[in-house]
């Protein structure tokens, strides 16, 4: 089951209100086809892109940023075709790629600064941003530092600072996490979450690991095998894969047999099964307790299931 | 004690940034600038600068030889011994290549080694704006080398009272100088851009110029001494390319002699060819760069 936005995939042109919109893009590297009939919609907040290695989020970023035109499709960033353009609508997005190897011997500060004048900010503005920026990345007292003596961590700052100082609408983080250790993982994430909600930045945060878009993104965008496998609000997504887990003193098989007899999926093992519905949880509840009634066995306990991003994303990826 | 009502907020945290944005040409004057620094060393520990500053002094010190000699001369000794503009930009030609192969080199394919090639790719820049703000970077700075002692030169030849007679005569070397000084940095610059285009490697791109610029040269000499080849394969010579033009500009003498058989449009004709091809190995290696994939 794919879970793309409907109204993005029922709808021919790009969505006006969206900061992303894109409807049956598609992309080819030589044979190699990396998206086919992409059709997603990355409304404002932070989204995060969640991809397996290889899975084109890099590729996709890219596209965004105009580097490479879709060979078919639609695509709209902040309301305007990359294609045509290009240099105007990337003065307002910042991009964060994904390697650490930035100039060992120019001070963060200069890099920052200079990469704020390259989107068009006058000099004195962008000094006094680059500060800013860099302290808000927990940098300040670090800016007159050369990049090449700063750890993994502070690299990860610093491109996240040359990201935001120049008032972009919206960044584009590759990987923002890699490399760090957990507690650098946590600060940097908090530190996105911010930027994305009180700066009236729209973020769009590429990784792999599941936890941290789950931790801070308000939407989620899942690539595998060249096709959205799921977009939208994470809530939203969460909806509809719901179920049931009910715990059994005995006769679980009798329920079971009960429950798919009324074309319920029923999983799992000895006394505890897990029943998935489409439908609401008020109608599956009521049914579980019927085939209970039926069979007058035990009930130890009745919740509803909670599905982590991850069983999403391994159900969306990897198919149920 | 601070009086009520004088207190400042100085730390205003991040804000966003509405005002207004220069365009693309903005974007080309900081990479302009950033690539002048970088290849002087400046805002760069001292050992960065060593170099490109002692070449750039090096190439002064012909002329202020010159110059010291004809001061304390005669005026009419002085005018013997004056080099010609065209012998000038021959003996300098050696400072041009050493710092084409440590300049050029670092300002090119580091971004690419260090990622900042991505970051200017995901700025309102596209290859093409890069390149060329690259491009007339590295002419800025080759300039310090070609042009400007040149320049220096003449200047202090007219306050000798030896140096070109007259506003026109004036106007006209002054052409003259820029004009050889855009022939060597054109031609510099492209060689060394192309040769950085082929690798990211410094050291590689740095090796790969003098070793080539020397290599066609000894070819073309030995060439042309041991057979009966005809006088324009010493063109062959990646140096001497730039340099016949230069003389063509100046006109031949007797110190300075054209290659025989050899026109002028030839020899513009094979330094627009060789530019062309610096030019073709740049564009075709930069429009499959990938940035992201």
């Amino acid at each position: 089951m794919e879970l793309v936005n409907t109204a993005a995939a029922e709808r021919s042109g790009p969505s006006p209100s969206a900061v992303i919109s894109a409807v049956a893009v598609s992309k080819s590297w030589g044979p190699n086809q990396v998206f086919s009939d992409v059709t997603a919609d990355v409304p404002p907040g932070v989204t995060g892109l969640l991809g397996s290695n290889g899975s084109g989020k890099t590729t996709l970023l890219g596209m965004l940023l105009a580097l490479h035109a879709p060979d078919g499709g639609t695509l709209r960033v902040l309301g305007e075709d990359p294609a045509t353009a290009g240099p105007e609508l990337r003065m307002h997005i910042g991009y964060a790629p994904e390697h650490h190897n930035l100039p060992g011997d120019v001070l963060a500060q200069d890099l920052v600064r200079h990469i704020a004048m390259v989107h068009g900010l006058p000099r004195r503005e962008a000094t006094t941003r680059s500060s800013d920026a860099l302290w808000l990345v927990g940098l300040g007292e670090e800016r007159a530092r050369p990049i090449g003596t700063m750890s993994t961590g502070q690299r990860q700052r610093v491109k996240l600072a040359q990201a935001i100082a120049h008032g972009p609408k919206l960044v584009l983080l590759d990987e923002p996490t890699d490399g760090l250790d957990p507690v650098q993982r946590d600060d940097m994430l908090e530190l996105i979450r911010r930027i994305g909600t009180e700066f009236d930045i729209h973020v769009v945060l590429s990784s792999h690991l599941l936890e941290e878009v789950e931790r801070i993104a308000d939407n989620v965008v899942i690539l595998a095998n060249g096709k959205v496998r799921a977009a939208g609000p994470i809530d939203e997504l969460y909806q509809g894969q719901g179920g049931m887990t009910v715990v059994l003193d005995e006769g679980a098989e009798l329920v079971a047999a009960s429950l798919q007899r009324s074309g319920y999926a029923v999983t799992g093992e000895r006394n505890k099964l897990r029943i998935g519905t489409d439908e609401s949880i008020d109608q599956l509840a009521d049914a579980i307790r019927d085939a209970v009634a039926e069979h007058n066995v035990p009930l130890r306990r009745l919740e509803a299931s909670t599905q982590s991003l991850e069983d999403l994303f391994l159900d969306e990826v990897y198919g149920s | 004690m601070t009086a009520p009502g004088s207190a400042e907020i100085f730390d205003r945290g991040y804000r966003a940034y509405d005002g207004p944005r220069a365009g693309v040409s903005s974007s080309m004057k900081a990479v302009f600038v950033s690539t002048v620094q970088r290849a002087l060393g400046l805002r760069r520990k001292f050992r960065y600068k060593i170099v490109p500053l002692a070449t750039i002094f090096i190439a002064y010190v012909p002329a202020l030889v010159f110059l010291g000699i004809t001061a304390i001369l005669p005026s009419e000794l002085a005018g013997q011994v004056v080099e010609e503009y065209a012998g000038y930009f021959e003996l300098i030609s050696v400072m041009m290549l050493l710092l084409t192969a440590f300049v050029v080199p670092e300002v090119m394919g580091a971004d690419r080694k260090t990622g900042m090639f991505g970051l200017y790719m995901a700025s309102p820049l596209n290859r093409w704006h890069y390149l060329a703000a690259k491009f007339v970077g590295i002419i800025a700075v080759l300039s310090l080398v070609t042009t400007m002692p040149s320049i220096f030169q003449m200047a202090g030849y007219s306050l000798l009272g030896i140096g070109p007679e007259g506003f026109v005569e004036t106007i006209k070397t002054l052409v003259k100088i820029i004009a050889s000084g855009f022939v060597l940095s054109i031609f510099f610059a492209l060689f060394g851009m192309a040769a950085s285009t082929l690798t990211n490697r410094h050291l590689f791109a740095s090796a790969g110029i003098v070793m080539s610029t020397i290599a066609t040269a000894a070819f073309a000499d030995i060439i042309t001494q041991t057979s009966d080849a005809p006088s324009w394969i010493q063109l062959i010579s990646v140096v001497t390319i730039p340099l016949e033009l230069i003389v063509r500009i100046w006109g031949s003498s007797p110190e300075f002699p054209q290659i025989e058989g050899v026109s002028t449009l030839a020899s513009f004709g094979a330094w627009a060819l060789a530019c062309a091809v610096f030019g073709g190995v740049i564009l075709y290696g930069y429009r499959r760069m990938e940035v992201t994939k």
